[in-house]
């Protein structure tokens, strides 16, 4: 336990100076952002008023208020968040693949570490979702600061009420942040399923190399299929089972795979690990 | 003593290790001789669990390796195995983070014996640094035995000296080593046993001094009857 927990440790370490570049690029993105559209919005809303000389009701009237959408659409606040993602995808990959590249492979050493070798692997995946949760928690800590912003720049004739309820019915954010807590255990859950499949995935291509690119996609397929199995028998029997008994059904397939994931990690880095 | 029986190891169609078999006392240096591409490093991995084997078996006093088994035996790659990016102090500190039998004072000693600058980035260091880094890394945990992957290849002669310095002092006496390398000029007076590989398969296992005192060859002469006929 003490070596898995200085693994994290050590793990979140490397990513940090990255991570906080990717934090420092949200914040700055999405505040300058909030400035912008909002600022935007009111000089062309003053300029229109004042060249078609029409009051401020009026304009409300024909082009509507300010919506907060537009903020949440833009690319200033969605560019960073499809960054980070897109950036974490590929560090899923990365957080392996680094220990082997390189003139001085760190490999060697994780391998030689007096601890069980799949607490390389539990390390990894927990800081993967630790990077995850402190940028969905910054995010989280971000809105109100930017509505308070552009709320503020925004004269209040040209305001809606705003209430958090509505970035559900945006996009990214909808599935960043489920309404329900058993969506979110969900949503994530399968997040860390995903990661914990590709990992092992990985570990079959660094065990046995280009055959292991085979094995890996097999493994992943199969892991998929069995994820799906719950699914598609409600599909083939409508209504056959009561939707406890999917939930359940569901559940064991959801242990079958990441049990499988973490059993055949431990074994291939116990028995077949190349360095 | 650590033994290996009758190893195989094939990489794709090629057979690097043809089944090799040795022992290597503890309090003795064992060397493992070869030209490049005999399978040394390999045999070293492979007694690291660093690589899988196809058959065979390897034993550290009698036991197959386990977590545990890493208190115990250490690996000195040909290149080191810690983050460009880490000070010397770091990369010491990691080490006593996860060692039980981290030695902070033969730590300290080698620092200043090879005259070493903790606040020196890894990745600035000179090949001959980076080479006594990597020893001192090894040489201060408390293992009874340590595994060599060419510690003198590509090295200065005055770093090497340094180093072999390190083989008559205390810091290996009792301990068992095993070095390979493919240029036994710099090292032929301090090991105790021989090991020819060729091939991956052991072709003469001899004592050095034996041969010395009762033929009165050296690992050299020894080693033209064998590769050269």
């Amino acid at each position: 336990m003490k070596s898995f927990l200085k693994l994290v440790n050590f793990e979140l370490n490397r990513f940090f100076k990255l991570y906080f570049i990717l934090m420092g690029l949200t914040i700055v993105s999405q505040i300058v952002g909030a400035f912008i559209v909002a600022i935007v919005y009111m000089n062309d809303a003053e300029r229109i008023i004042y060249e078609r000389q029409i009051s401020s009701s009026q304009y409300i009237e024909e082009y509507g208020v300010f919506s907060f959408f537009n903020y949440f659409n833009s690319g200033w606040f969605l560019m960073p968040i499809i960054f980070c993602i897109a950036l974490l995808i590929l560090y899923v990959f990365f957080i392996w693949y680094r220990d082997w590249l390189g003139k001085n492979t760190f490999i060697y050493r994780l391998l030689m570490l007096p601890a069980n070798r799949v607490n390389i692997y539990f390390a990894k995946l927990t800081t993967i979702m630790m990077l995850v949760f402190g940028l969905v928690g910054l995010q989280l800590l971000m809105l109100p600061v930017e509505v308070k912003i552009i709320k503020s720049l925004v004269s209040e004739d040209f305001q809606t009420s705003f209430s958090f309820n509505e970035i559900h019915h945006l996009p990214i954010l909808s599935w960043l942040y489920p309404v329900r807590f058993t969506e979110f255990v969900m949503m994530y859950g399968i997040g860390l399923i995903l990661v914990a499949v590709i990992f092992t995935a990985i570990l079959f291509e660094r065990s046995y190399r280009l055959k292991g690119i085979f094995f890996a996609i097999v493994y992943g397929i199969l892991s998929f299929c069995v994820f799906m199995v719950p699914l598609l028998l409600n599909s083939f029997y409508t209504n056959y089972f009561y939707p406890n008994e999917l939930l359940v059904l569901q559940l064991v397939a959801t242990i079958i795979v990441l049990g499988s994931a973490i059993w055949i990690a431990n074994h291939l880095l116990k028995h077949k690990i190349r360095v | 003593m650590i033994e290996v029986k009758n190893v195989k190891k094939k990489y794709g169609k090629k057979q690097v290790l043809s089944g090799l078999s040795f022992t290597a006392d503890k309090g003795e240096i064992t060397c493992l001789i070869g030209i490049n591409g005999v399978g040394k490093t390999t045999i070293m991995k492979a007694i690291m669990a660093l690589i899988p084997i196809n058959s065979g078996e390897i034993l550290i006093d009698g036991e197959k390796i386990r977590k545990e088994s890493f208190e115990k035996v250490t690996f000195i790659p040909d290149s080191l195995a810690m983050l460009p990016k880490m000070r010397i102090r770091d990369a010491i500190e990691f080490m006593a983070d996860f060692y039980k039998n981290w030695n902070p004072k033969r730590a300290e000693e080698l620092m200043q014996f090879f005259k070493l600058d903790t606040t020196d980035r890894i990745a600035d260091l000179s090949k001959g640094n980076m080479a006594k880094v990597n020893l001192l890394l090894g040489l201060a945990l408390d293992v009874d035995y340590l595994l060599m992957d060419e510690p003198f290849s590509g090295i200065d002669i005055f770093s090497r000296e340094q180093i072999a310095e390190v083989f008559t002092s205390h810091l290996i006496e009792d301990r068992g080593v095993i070095i390979t390398t493919h240029e036994i000029n710099d090292i032929e007076h301090l090991i105790d046993k021989a090991v020819l590989i060729d091939n991956g398969a052991v072709i003469k296992e001899f004592r050095v001094e034996e041969v010395r005192e009762q033929e009165g060859k050296s690992v050299i002469d020894i080693m033209r009857e064998v590769y050269l006929g």
